[in-house]
């Protein structure tokens, strides 16, 4: 039972990288911190519709890290002339274990969510929900809808700017639902998002780079 | 919920709506603005055909593209559906800089295009083009060759 749960879990997972299915032979890195967690993650693209990384969290305010395997299944990928979207399927399994002295002992931990988004050169919208189990650590879960907006149209290694908005639901936290304004700087294979929470002061960070 | 988030919340679906709208606007404008033929197609189901319309088909130039032409080589404009960003483009260069036959490559956001500059006698075909377009996570609508890519 504890088996099939945890496979359902990996094909209904969701975190929060951009872009997490590359081209085919890509490796990708991707550093994230936000009002809850910072995490880093570096995949592997075989094919053009899945990746397998390798993903770190440290959650920062329970006093533990997952270490875990994670595999990306684009489920869904439409094409325009002037846009694309994507739905993918995310999830991992790994082991949970204490930080900053947190005496439980380490525990299998998986999660498992989804991530949408739909983008033109000028516009974004994007969906993530994600649902982590880490047994004795606790669980959680969170959703979050971000939208953007680019002032130009960058062609081909330009620097591109966005100005974003991020507004995520944790159910768990002392503020259950959370607002981040935030800018993003994508030039070649670099992308870098700063931003700051305005309802749990915190800033987001998060870094981006495609080999 | 405080006032500032229902604010923002309001904020974020006005700035949707926004985006919904100007986009259903471009599709339209495009529609009307291109009526050029197409010279191949080879876009899948996932694609949305309908709102397909041919970009230039003209080679965009970089100093690379320019030194393969001069020094033989022959080039290919292919349209491509799905390119919005420089991960597009990366993604892309990355897979045809790999193939032996390809002199040069350069993917253009503002014509959604990928030139290329094969070596002097060799090539791919449409196909070939094609499949590699997948690897790297696109769809190619048309491919233009020879002569009419030069603008002669």
């Amino acid at each position: 039972m504890r088996i099939i749960a945890g496979l359902l879990l990996l094909l209904i997972s969701a975190a929060g990288s951009a872009r997490p299915v590359s081209y085919v032979g890509g490796w990708t890195l991707i550093e994230e911190s936000n009002r809850q967690s910072t995490a880093a993650l570096i995949h592997y693209t075989p094919s053009p519709s899945w990746s397998l990384g390798l993903r770190s969290e440290w959650v920062r305010d329970e006093d533990y890290a997952i270490t875990s395997l994670q595999p990306t299944y684009l489920l869904k990928r439409w094409f325009g002339q002037h846009y694309q979207a994507n739905i993918y399927l995310q999830g991992g399994i790994g082991l949970a274990s204490g930080t900053s002295g947190n005496p439980l002992s380490s525990t299998t931990a998986a999660y498992a969510g989804v991530i949408a988004d739909w983008e033109t050169r000028r516009f974004f919208l994007g969906y993530n929900a994600r649902y982590v189990d880490a047994g004795h650590f606790g669980d959680n879960a969170m959703q979050l809808v971000r939208v953007g907006w680019a002032p130009y149209e960058g062609d081909t290694q330009d620097l591109h700017t966005w100005l974003m908005l991020e507004v995520d639901h944790r159910p768990e936290s002392k503020d259950p639902v959370s607002v981040t304004p935030l800018l993003r700087f994508f030039r070649g294979p670099a992308l870098l998002e700063v931003g700051f929470n305005i309802v749990d002061p915190t800033p987001l960070l998060n870094f981006t780079y495609r080999f | 919920m405080n006032m500032m988030s229902r604010f923002l919340m309001a904020l974020l679906l006005l700035l949707l709506s926004t985006a919904v709208w100007s986009q259903h606007e471009q599709g339209q404008a495009h529609e009307h603005e291109h009526e050029h033929e197409h010279e191949q197609s080879v876009s899948e189901n996932t694609a949305d055909a309908a709102s397909v319309t041919p970009a230039t088909g003209r080679l965009t130039t970089t100093p690379e593209i320019e030194a393969a032409l001069a020094n033989g080589g022959t080039a290919v404009v292919a349209d491509v559906l799905g390119v919005v960003c420089d991960f597009c483009a990366v993604a892309m260069n990355k897979i045809f800089g790999k193939q032996e036959e390809v002199a040069a490559v350069y993917v253009d956001l503002d014509t959604k295009a990928l030139n290329l500059v094969f070596k002097p006698g060799a090539s791919l075909d449409d196909e070939a083009i094609a499949a590699l377009a997948v690897q790297a996570g696109y769809r190619i609508s048309a491919v233009h060759r020879n002569a009419a890519v030069l603008g002669s």
